[in-house]
């Protein structure tokens, strides 16, 4: 069968150019291949399979954390990011905000996900699936993927993207670290994004890098390097560790408005419904 | 006790999973004594019913948990709190004094205990 049998409508001249188009094709993806980040197809990625489990309580800077052990959401505890002046402020509005009971957290209501660089400071058990071309970090909370592009593709232009709650995320392998690069995050800017209950907060122009990579057989660490103008007045860096859960171990769905027991009134305040459904509250505003 | 240390992180922050706690005290634990009205296996928090005796009245008190996914992944099951059953559950209330709180750790009347019953 030749090619114009399949109806590929290719003459003599048109044979040409296919051969001439496919001969910069192959010279087009060798020359990719070659190239930061599309190498993954040449070297053997790393085995992140099974389910993981952050080690640690859900306070993103837990090297910082005021007090010691301090439990995100109870009211007084923070951390010490290097806030510019005008995001310390912000900072200490949510924590009032809390004292106050009226600091909701953006998932509560079942509806968006935690987003960037949150999704690596959630409870639960993480899923990675790796890929020559994408890694997708899955949490069972919430639940939430990460797509991570490791093609070689770059950020799109930035009049081509805008703010999402998981940003604009970018790969590449350093042996077998993968250097997530995130950009494009939708921040604080209409409340949508946190960090942690503490009401720790970035911008809209936050950057962040995370070198993310299986430490041994049973521990993965993310080393998260964050930079925002606007927000921060330099780099600040943040570890995280995950363990491995037992072999085995599976991984469910997390229907959130399942049974969702803790609205948010209008005033801000999560609520706690009676077996009737009706809040249990004594201030419900 | 590492692994030991794992179950106490699991069950703290399985507790956050998608709300903040601020109307409960952590400062404080109360112990209920009663039976099980209902057990709710569902996401985001499991729930127990607890009916506890208040004077000649009997008090419905609802107790929440971390999320069924982790908490199965640390010895609980849809049949842990079945209806009828006897029990010691202890919680941090609610700050406001209502008939809520959030779990502990529980004590049946076998004796054996669920979650981190040795806290104080």
């Amino acid at each position: 069968m030749t090619q114009q049998n399949r109806g590929w409508g290719l003459g003599a001249r048109g044979s040409k150019r296919f051969s001439a188009f496919a001969v910069a094709l192959l010279l087009s993806v060798s020359a990719d291949a070659q190239q930061p980040g599309r190498s993954a197809e040449a070297v053997a990625l790393p085995d992140w399979s099974g389910a993981w489990q952050m080690i640690g309580p859900t306070v993103f800077d837990t090297a910082t954390v005021e007090p010691k052990n301090g439990r995100a959401g109870d009211p007084g505890v923070r951390e010490r990011p290097p806030y510019t002046a005008e995001y310390e402020a912000i900072y200490l509005k949510n924590i009032d905000a809390i004292k106050k009971g009226v600091f909701p957290d953006p998932i509560s209501t079942c509806g968006v996900p935690h987003g960037m660089p949150r999704a690596f400071n959630v409870p639960d058990a993480y899923e990675f699936a790796v890929t020559p071309q994408q890694v997708w970090m899955i949490t069972e909370n919430g639940p939430g993927i990460i797509r991570i592009y490791t093609d070689g593709r770059q950020h799109p232009r930035s009049e081509d993207r805008w703010g999402t709650y998981t940003g604009d995320n970018i790969g590449r392998w350093e042996g077998d670290t993968l250097v997530i690069d995130t950009v494009s995050m939708k921040g604080w800017t209409e409340k949508d994004e946190i960090l942690d209950r503490t009401g720790l907060v970035l911008s809209a122009d936050a950057h962040v890098v995370t070198r993310l990579r299986r430490v041994d057989a049973s521990t993965m660490e993310a080393q998260i390097t964050v930079d925002d103008p606007k927000a921060l007045t330099k780099s600040w860096a943040v570890t995280k560790r995950y363990r491995k859960l037992p072999a085995g171990t599976r991984v469910y769905d997390y229907a959130c408005g399942e049974n969702n027991r803790n609205p948010v009134s209008e005033t801000g305040r999560t609520l706690t419904l009676g077996s009737d459904g009706k809040p249990l509250d004594k201030v419900t505003k | 006790m590492r692994y030991a240390l794992l179950v106490v992180f699991c069950a703290v922050a399985s507790l956050s999973a998608h709300h903040s706690a601020t109307m409960f005290d952590s400062t404080k634990v109360k112990e209920l004594s009663g039976t099980v009205k209902e057990f709710q296996w569902k996401n985001p928090h499991v729930w127990i019913q607890l009916n506890v005796q208040n004077g000649g009245k009997v008090e419905e008190w609802s107790i929440e948990g971390g999320s069924p996914n982790t908490l199965s992944r640390n010895g609980w099951r849809p049949s842990t709190f079945s209806p009828g059953t006897a029990v010691s559950i202890k919680v941090n209330p609610m700050k406001d004094g209502q008939p809520g709180g959030q779990f502990i750790g529980a004590k049946f009347a076998d004796g054996k205990t669920i979650g981190n019953w040795d806290r104080d």
